[in-house]
């Protein structure tokens, strides 16, 4: 973990939980497991205070409990996790591409409440449909259907809970609940569920939902009525997301190379391949030719769909291979080639954008040929000396290109040693990495700055529309409304418009930084994984 | 360079002394059917060239006798002297013979021949005098001569090949180049798509050969220099690098006449669009490291993104 990943986490979790939440998380980040009573006295809160902050935590998936080797609870925060925060809105987003408007609310609620029981969701959502449509009636069983569909296209996944048997048999409380949920159960959705009746909570069960935090959020009185699928909660599934945007990417990357039916053949072929391969495998199982031809959405004669087959084989970016001849030909989509295609691709954006074209050249020159001295460099990129010797450094001075000394005498004088300049693709992702979560980080600064300079019009406006509202319902006369408006000056709303605009800009492009974060780490991950 | 031709050098400098030779064994001068005749395996060129050479560097004189003109010794004395200084400009001529068309600088001269400065200075002006070896300025060090034989072409390392004039490297010229060729392929991928061709087909009507692109960047009349197919595939080469254009060795269906170059090219597209990141300020941001909140540069301060929002 790097300094500028626990600031950029601490900047998301107190924009998210707020200052008490960001304060045991960092704690938590910076000194690895530690157990409640540490914490509490390290970050001077009070010990409720700290238990919320934890219970939050959890929920979001960013800390994780455990018992130590002496037996103690310990929590641990997991920076990764905690990075997705940033990605939230890109999930809604996507949620909102794929399943309309109401998916983008489901997901919207889910997220925000890290796990939570369908009931509410549909619950939640309906709520804010209507405000949203103004009264415009809603078939009730929309939500619930569009949760299913979350649930069954693995967006949503179920959260382990407490067994049955496990309650009955120990009248001893664990330190640490044991949940289990088992891989059927993942994406099924129980009878119950989504019933938004209620039932009368039994009596003996008191002891569960004051245990944990967690289930408590829902009621707390003993014999208060409860829902009808109490205990099931849901939670995001970001890998499913996460492998939604590599399969765009890759769509996206094919269709700009090709066109726009080779996209649509390999975006078949990622979907025949949800179910079958692993999200880090290496590449997907092999897709028989007959196989693909059928599931193709728009229909490609035969003879068309075998010419985009050798279209995409001989592509250079050899993201489609082939792996065999039987049933009309076996296929397969490299995954790992695909993420190391489209991250070369994006950092070489980066130098183009950065450096200009020329030194894009030269660091093109240098990913194709690997090692290269200076005066080879000049000669294949036809670039003058003195000019491909400033760039050259000025792409190594900021860590994008690396050169390695081989000396011809053991006294390594540099007038006795090659100089090669290569690139270190894995080193060069990590760098921009590094550099998205600095830009992050302004970008999220500058956002909280535009804020508070505008704090007093933010509030103003807010007190006028809440009036507004408010007479409105009271069945104020138009003239009395007007007067109201007239309260924020045009300057005043200028300014606020302004403001506005400012604030989508950057959260727009913390958006955009998340997706070449995504890119990069996906590289990353799947090198990592390579290695093992 | 042909084999002959390296040939000749050293006879040019046994030549001379041959042909001395033959003056001082005949004080009264010797005439050019003579010489002819005594050297029956030298051609009139090199004859010819030979005596220019010993004219013009003093040794000879052309002098009238009665009937015929005659070569003879100019001053005997003065000849014998040079005797002496003869073998050190061998030795210099042949150091200079093996540096080959890469050339020798006059340092590395004086290294290899123990000479004083002053001594091989005068050395190097009379063998350049009698046109024996000729200096190039070299690209890598417009200051430094490098001295190789006179009939020598000089390698590209040394003038820069076609990309350099006056030991300059025409910057513009190749990016005008580069531009042109991506143009001519460019053109070629959208007139074929235009077709309604099958995918295949289309792919690979796009792809065009170095010699294509040459014949069209000989009829635009932008090059003052001949260009060489190989010198378009250099070009060619470096539209690779700049990610525009792909490159792959056809199967040879024997289209082309004979020669080797099976290579194609294509225009692509890039894979991606600019990343996210280089859409924020941040991206491109030329002080990127020293900004931090708190410090002369900060988010909060920043004119680029103050800009960049209100654009
Ligand atoms: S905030 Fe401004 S100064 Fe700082 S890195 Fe970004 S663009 Fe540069």
């Amino acid at each position: 973990m790097s300094s500028l990943q626990l600031k950029l986490v601490s900047l998301l979790v107190q924009e998210h939980f707020g200052d008490v939440v960001e304060k045991i998380c960092t704690h938590l980040l910076k000194n690895g497991s530690n157990n409640f009573r540490s914490v509490v006295s390290t970050v001077k809160e009070k010990p409720e205070q700290v238990k919320k902050a934890l219970c939050v935590l959890i929920q979001h998936n960013i800390v994780k409990y455990g018992l130590n080797k002496r037996g103690m609870v310990e929590y641990t925060a997991d920076v990764e996790k905690a990075l997705l925060l940033v990605r939230y809105p890109r999930y809604i987003y996507s949620a909102k591409t794929l399943y309309g408007d109401i998916g983008e609310l489901i997901v919207e609620e889910v997220l925000h409440h890290g796990e939570i029981l369908m009931s509410n969701v549909v619950e939640k959502v309906k709520v804010r449909l209507k405000e949203a449509m103004e009264g415009n009636q809603l078939e009730p069983s929309a939500i619930k259907d569009k949760f299913i569909d979350l649930v069954n296209t693995h967006f949503l996944q179920r959260l382990p809970s407490w067994s049955a048997e496990d309650d009955e048999e120990s009248k001893v409380i664990p330190l640490i609940p044991h949940l289990s949920v088992s891989d059927a159960d993942l994406y099924r959705i129980p009878e119950t569920a989504g019933v938004t009746g209620k039932r009368k909570r039994p009596l003996n069960d008191g002891g569960r939902s004051s245990k944990r935090a967690r289930s408590s959020s829902v009621g707390s009185e003993p014999d208060q009525e409860v829902p009808l699928d109490d205990g099931i909660y849901w939670k995001v599934n970001f890998e499913r997301f996460h492998r939604y945007f590599r399969d765009q990417d890759i769509i996206s990357a094919i269709t700009q190379r090709i066109d726009k039916s080779a996209g649509d053949v390999v975006a078949t072929m990622l979907r025949m391949s949800e179910l079958t391969t692993d999200f880090m495998a290496r590449e997907t199982k092999p897709l028989s030719f007959h196989d693909i031809a059928r599931q193709m959405p728009k229909k490609l004669e035969n003879r068309q769909l075998e010419q985009y087959m050798k279209l995409l084989l001989d592509d250079q970016t050899m993201i489609v291979k082939k792996y065999g001849d039987a049933g009309g030909g076996m296929y397969e989509i490299d995954l790992e080639q695909a993420s190391r295609v489209i991250c070369t691709a994006n950092i070489e954006s980066v130098v183009q954008e950065r450096f200009g074209s020329k030194s894009f050249r030269i660091f093109k020159t240098l990913l194709k040929k690997k090692y290269l001295e200076q005066k080879q460099i000049e000669n294949f990129a036809l670039i003058p000396a003195k000019e491909a010797k400033e760039l050259v450094y000025q792409m190594f001075a900021e860590n994008f290109i690396t050169v390695q000394e081989i000396p011809r005498t053991p006294d390594h004088a540099p007038s006795r040693t090659f100089y090669l300049f290569t690139v270190e693709l894995g080193q060069v992702t990590f760098m921009l990495a590094e550099r998205c979560y600095k830009s992050l980080i302004n970008l999220m600064t500058r956002r909280h700055f535009e804020s508070a300079e505008n704090k007093r019009l933010i509030e103003k406006e807010q007190k006028v529309e809440a009036i507004t509202a408010s007479m409105q319902g009271s069945g104020a006369e138009p003239a009395q409304l007007e007067e109201i408006e007239k309260t924020m000056t045009q300057l005043e709303k200028e300014q606020l418009q302004k403001y506005k605009g400012r604030i989508a800009k950057l959260e727009q492009s913390e958006l955009q930084t998340d997706k070449t974060v995504f890119v990069l780490n996906s590289f990353i991950l799947q090198e990592a994984e390579g290695r093992l | 360079m042909s084999a002959e031709e390296k040939q000749e050098a050293p006879d040019a400098m046994n030549l001379e002394e041959r042909i001395l030779e033959l003056c001082k064994q005949n004080p009264d001068g010797i005439a050019d059917s003579t010489l002819q005749k005594e050297l029956p395996n030298v051609d009139t060129r090199q004859r010819v060239s030979a005596v220019n050479r010993l004219l013009s560097s003093g040794k000879i004189d052309l002098v009238k006798t009665s009937n015929e003109l005659v070569y003879r010794l100019k001053d005997p004395g003065v000849v014998s002297k040079i005797k002496g200084a003869d073998n050190q400009e061998r030795l210099v001529y042949q150091i200079i013979e093996q540096s080959g068309n890469k050339g020798i600088w006059t340092r590395d001269i004086r290294l290899k021949s123990n000479l004083q400065l002053t001594q091989l200075n005068k050395i190097l002006k009379n063998l350049e005098s009698r046109k024996l070896i000729k200096a190039v300025k070299s690209v890598g060090a417009a200051r430094k001569k490098a001295y190789m034989l006179f009939n020598l072409t000089p390698d590209p390392s040394v003038t820069g090949g076609t990309w350099y004039s006056d030991q300059e490297f025409e910057s513009e010229f190749v990016e005008v180049l580069n531009q042109q060729c991506f143009k001519f392929l460019q053109q070629k991928v959208e007139s074929v798509s235009a077709l309604q061709l099958d995918p295949l087909l289309k792919r690979n009507r796009s792809f065009v050969s170095p010699e294509e692109v040459w014949k069209f960047i000989t009829e635009l009349r932008i090059s003052k220099v001949d260009l060489s197919v190989d010198d378009i595939n250099t070009i060619l080469n470096t539209l690779i690098y700049d990610g525009k254009v792909e490159m792959t060795i056809s199967a040879g269906a024997g289209t082309s006449s004979s020669d080797s170059s099976s290579k194609l090219y294509r225009a692509i597209q890039p894979l991606t669009q600019p990343t996210g990141l280089m859409r924020s300020p941040c991206g491109v941001c030329p002080v990127f490291n020293q900004c931090y909140e708190g410090g002369a540069i900060s988010p909060s301060t920043c004119i680029y993104m103050k800009e960049w929002m209100d654009y």
